[in-house]
């Protein structure tokens, strides 16, 4: 790689070259560089991380297996209230928006699904799932800021990665920009009351754009970016379409978020949004109870999303991923403990939908991980390259997953 | 008498090696030492080090005993979690649990609202509520760092909390954090290196957040490893008894049927977990590249096993029904078995004297003082002076402090301040009291730098492309902006008297530069500010907005 003059003076002028070869302030310098000419994505892929490893078995349940009734005789779904997708897997009713999905062939899932770590330790497998190379607890950045990094035909605009909450989550970390932004509505210069916003932020411009140097330069040029797109665009001014309805709460509201910004075209390639509470230890319920009211507000949530952006969503990739997942058997207290395999959902773009993928295990003992999980036929590094590649076109899997060895697609996508 | 002729030198150096740039002096100097020994200057600490000299306050701050600061200590007083052990936030932990898992199994909706809220009301009515005690180890960690008079012991503190971190968000470690921040790393922190490591071993906290109370000789018998936890049931703990009341007490004996036997035995952790073993080898000591193999690392594992905690005392235990008794190598010497915990004391210490671990714990240390890229001269000095001192820390730190390296023109004002370091620096430089609330130490989390609670073992990032990032960076200028106009909710700050309110406007921007920049302000932004501020006829408005963007502005961020 050749950094110009050119590189350098964008980054921040030669104040750089006393300090030392800084191969970060390279990279930062060479991605200002190459945004020039290249376009900005058009596609983007959205992460939803489940934290706190949700049961697989509740939200896409096995009911043509007889263990998962027998195991469950207290969380077991009423029978006549599943959804039936096909012969051995019904959807829990309360994901009843993602149905009209999966009967259009728009939802894939993929069961049994995990990592090859064993570990059962939320810190742990979060952290796996995140960096993407499991048991490897050095890895310094994250698997999506990995493939901004070096996936190079579009331009980084500062929306490129955005991830919805207070700070970046470890799957954004790293040397590529990313954006974390809470709340849009909220998002820039806070000025006190007669002030204007818009002086200080011009004055904080200006004051950057002389005097900051190296990274601080560039990274305030991008946030001065960010807020200028974001009052051209005005996305928050978009309210949902086709008679889309959020649910109230974060989730809903970062979702409504994400969509705004994607057709806003603002170059959003990968989001990234959360939402905690999966881990039912204690009387998780069935149809009711608190998994149902977690999945109700999933399973509303993505189909608002989806009628939201409704064609556009053709150019948009929804992965669903949880750290585990929890004990085939229901435990002393009406919940679940912490297991192995689990479900992750993959919507829009070409998605070859309507189809289970990954090959079932099977919840009888001796089929089980450990005797007491469901275990793991797909590494979860398969589902998030082949959604990645499916939503954005290919990508160098060697650089994103790191020491993974496949396979690299499911054949979920064309 | 070494050190009287560094300033000298350092100024040599400046003047051969810099070219066209002006050779440091006191008050540059002052400035520099109260960056990056300091948490930031206050006002007029700059003027009152550089004529106290630059060296002399530095050698204050490393024989840090004689400094008395019976300011902090009245305040530190008032922080409950300073009189509060470990067994007692574990009792509380464990209630918590208890009561949420009670109020989870309430099946009724509206049952279960006025349970919670009668919680609610229970937790608000008593002042020992963990949540609040939690609150103060962040509070007290920012007013340490904005108050103490011990500046450079602070700033070790917070550099070694971050070499052994420990995530307080882990519910196993949780209780034993703040013993681990009191007892484990501030009692250390000046100290020898190996007598830190041990420290940390030996530490409860460490102990759970990496797991190693659950890593056990692979061929343990599981029943009496059973018996052995069963031993060491909490006494104290909330059972219910047979007929359905909650007793407190020790259990009546015996108390395992075969169906608990086996559960306990189910529970029971079953062999080796390298998770501790493998991080004390790349984090604490050898560094990642310190020649160990994965044959190592379970070796290092085998001889810690039975290194964990006492459940009634929660205090650290050796447990030798779970130690692997036979003998192991580790890079090449040989540990026999059978010593018991002798056997890892000894590996400790082994590691600790390894010529990779120096350079790998002085690397740390320069890019920390001097430079993210660690300069090889700063770090050979340090491992000099590590072997002579065998691992004193004040000593390698001279060593730093003395190394030319960290006075080259180049790494003055270029390391990019961290969330703690920016906010800390701020509140200093206006003269701001942090009040006992956890409000700042929850701005210091909006910036990115939620204290205590990094995840993974690695601690926090000390280069600039962890700090920084728009987000990041938009959220320190709206700092700046709030703390300006002392409309930032949990400090105050008298701005009157550090930097009175004028209708000359030039003076007002010359007063901001001496005091907050250190005389450090550019042209750029000199001009910046003396334009934005022109059409302003109000005074306080005017100082507002100019110390804002002074704060919020580009040099601010560096130190």
């Amino acid at each position: 790689m050749t950094i110009n003059r050119r590189a350098f003076m964008k980054a921040g002028g030669l104040a750089l070259l006393s300090l030392g070869a800084d191969p970060l302030f390279l990279d930062r310098a060479a991605y200002a560089l190459r945004a020039t000419g290249a376009r900005a994505s058009k596609r983007t892929l959205v992460c939803l991380f489940q934290r706190g490893a949700v049961d697989g078995l509740s939200m896409i349940v096995p009911a043509g297996d007889p263990y998962y009734w027998q195991e469950r005789q207290r969380i077991a779904l009423p029978r006549e209230q599943l959804l039936p997708l096909d012969d051995m897997f019904s959807l829990h009713p309360r994901l009843a928006p993602l149905k009209s999905l999966w009967d259009q062939h728009s939802l894939a899932i993929v069961h049994g699904v995990g990592s090859p770590s064993i570990s059962r330790s939320h810190f742990d497998a979060q952290d796996f799932m995140e960096s993407g190379t499991p048991d490897l607890k050095s890895t310094p950045d994250g698997w999506a800021n990995r493939y901004c990094s070096h996936a190079q035909e579009h331009q980084n605009t500062p929306f490129r990665a955005v991830a919805f909450g207070p700070q970046l989550p470890r799957t954004m970390a790293g040397s590529a920009p990313a954006l974390a932004i809470d709340d849009l509505r909220t998002f820039g210069m806070k000025a006190a009351r007669g002030e204007g916003e818009q002086k200080l932020t011009a004055a904080f411009e200006e004051l950057y754009g002389g005097s900051a140097t190296g990274l601080v330069a560039s990274s305030s040029a991008e946030s001065f970016e960010a807020i200028r797109m974001l009052k051209a665009a005005n996305p928050g001014a978009n309210p949902p379409a086709n008679g889309a309805q959020y649910p109230n709460g974060k989730l809903g509201q970062s979702m409504q978020q994400v969509a705004q910004l994607i057709r806003a075209d603002l170059g959003v390639e990968i989001a990234f949004v959360d939402v905690g509470g999966w881990d039912t230890h204690v009387n998780q319920g069935n149809d009711q109870g608190q998994l149902a009211s977690r999945l109700d507000e999933l399973g509303r949530t993505l189909g608002a999303f989806s009628t939201d952006l409704g064609e556009r969503m053709r150019d948009v990739v929804v992965v669903t991923m949880s750290e585990f997942g929890r004990t085939v058997k229901e435990n002393g207290t009406g919940g679940t403990d912490h297991g192995h395999g689990t479900a992750m959902m993959v919507m829009g773009g070409d998605v070859r939908g309507g189809k289970i993928y990954g090959k079932w295990p099977g919840l009888a003992p001796e089929q089980r991980y450990e005797g007491r999980d469901l275990a793991v036929t797909t590494d979860f590094r398969s589902v998030f390259s082949d959604a990645l590649q499916g939503a954005l076109g290919p990508a160098d899997i060697a650089q994103v997953f790191p020491g993974f060895t496949g396979p690299t697609k499911l054949g979920m996508f064309g | 008498m070494r050190k009287l002729f560094l300033p000298a030198l350092a100024l040599g150096l400046l003047a051969t090696s810099a070219g066209a740039q002006a050779p440091m002096t006191s008050i540059d100097s002052a400035r520099h030492v109260l960056n990056r020994l300091a948490y930031g200057a206050l006002p007029g600490q700059i003027e009152a080090v550089a004529r106290e000299g630059v060296m002399k306050w530095v050698d204050r701050q490393l024989g840090f005993d004689d400094i008395h600061d019976p300011a902090l200590k009245s305040l530190e007083s008032s922080f409950d979690i300073l009189h509060t052990s470990a067994s007692d936030l574990q009792g509380m932990q464990q209630k918590q649990v208890a009561q949420a898992k009670r109020l989870q199994a309430i099946d009724d909706t509206t049952a279960r609202a006025q349970a919670l809220q009668m919680l609610r009301q229970d937790q608000q009515a008593g002042k020992q509520d963990l949540r609040t005690l939690l609150g103060e180890v962040s509070s007290l960690a920012v007013i340490r760092a904005a108050q103490s008079d011990r500046q450079l012991p602070e700033i070790l503190a917070d550099f070694w909390t971050n070499h052994f971190n420990v995530f307080i968000g882990k519910n196993q470690d949780r209780p034993y954090f703040p013993e681990y921040l009191e007892g484990t790393i501030r009692a250390h922190a000046l100290g020898r290196f190996e007598d830190l490591l041990l420290a940390t071993a030996k530490s409860p906290a460490m102990m759970l957040y990496l797991d190693n109370a659950q890593s056990v000789a692979a061929n343990t018998d599981q029943r009496t490893l059973a018996l052995a936890q069963q031993a060491r049931a909490r006494p104290g703990a909330m059972r219910t008894g047979r007929n359905g009341r909650r007793t407190i007490g020790p259990p009546r004996q015996p108390l395992l049927d075969s169906a608990q036997m086996a559960r306990l035995k189910q529970s029971a952790p079953r062999g080796l977990n390298e998770n501790y073993a493998r991080e004390l080898m790349e984090l604490h000591t050898l560094g990642v590249d310190g020649g160990y193999s994965q044959q190592d690392v379970i070796n290092v594992a085998r001889v810690l096993t039975g290194w964990g905690v006492d459940r009634r005392t929660d205090e650290f235990a050796f447990r030798a029904v779970a130690h692997d008794t036979d003998p192991k190598t580790v890079l090449g010497e040989r540990f026999p078995g059978g010593h018991g915990e002798d056997e890892g004391v000894r590996l400790l210490k082994y590691l600790a004297e390894q010529a990779a671990t120096m350079h790998h714990v002085s690397a740390q240390l320069c890019a920390r003082f001097v430079a993210d890229a660690a300069p090889d001269g700063c770090i050979d000095d340090a491992v000099r002076a590590w072997k002579q001192s065998k691992g004193d820390i004040r000593v390698v730190m001279r060593a730093i402090i003395y190394s030319p390296d960290f006075w080259a023109p180049s790494n003055v004002q270029s390391k990019v301040k961290t969330p703690l370091e920016f906010v800390v620096s701020a509140v200093r430089a206006l003269g701001g009291t942090p009040d006992s609330t956890p409000r700042t130490a929850q701005r210091v989390a909006q910036l990115g730098e939620p204290l205590f609670q990094k995840q993974t073992p690695n601690g926090y990032g000390e280069s600039q492309e962890d700090w920084v990032n728009s987000g990041a960076l938009l959220a320190r200028m709206n700092f700046a902006v709030q703390l300006a106009s002392g409309r930032l909710p949990g400090v105050t700050i008298d701005l009157e008297s550090v930097i009175p309110a004028t209708t000359d406007h030039a003076a007002l921007v010359d007063r901001i530069d001496r005091s907050v920049l250190g005389g450090g302000m550019s042209d750029h932004t000199r001009t910046t500010i003396l334009k934005q501020i022109a059409d302003l006829s109000d005074p306080r408005a005017a100082r507002a907005l100019a110390v804002g963007l002074a704060i919020g502005g580009p040099e601010f961020q560096r130190q």
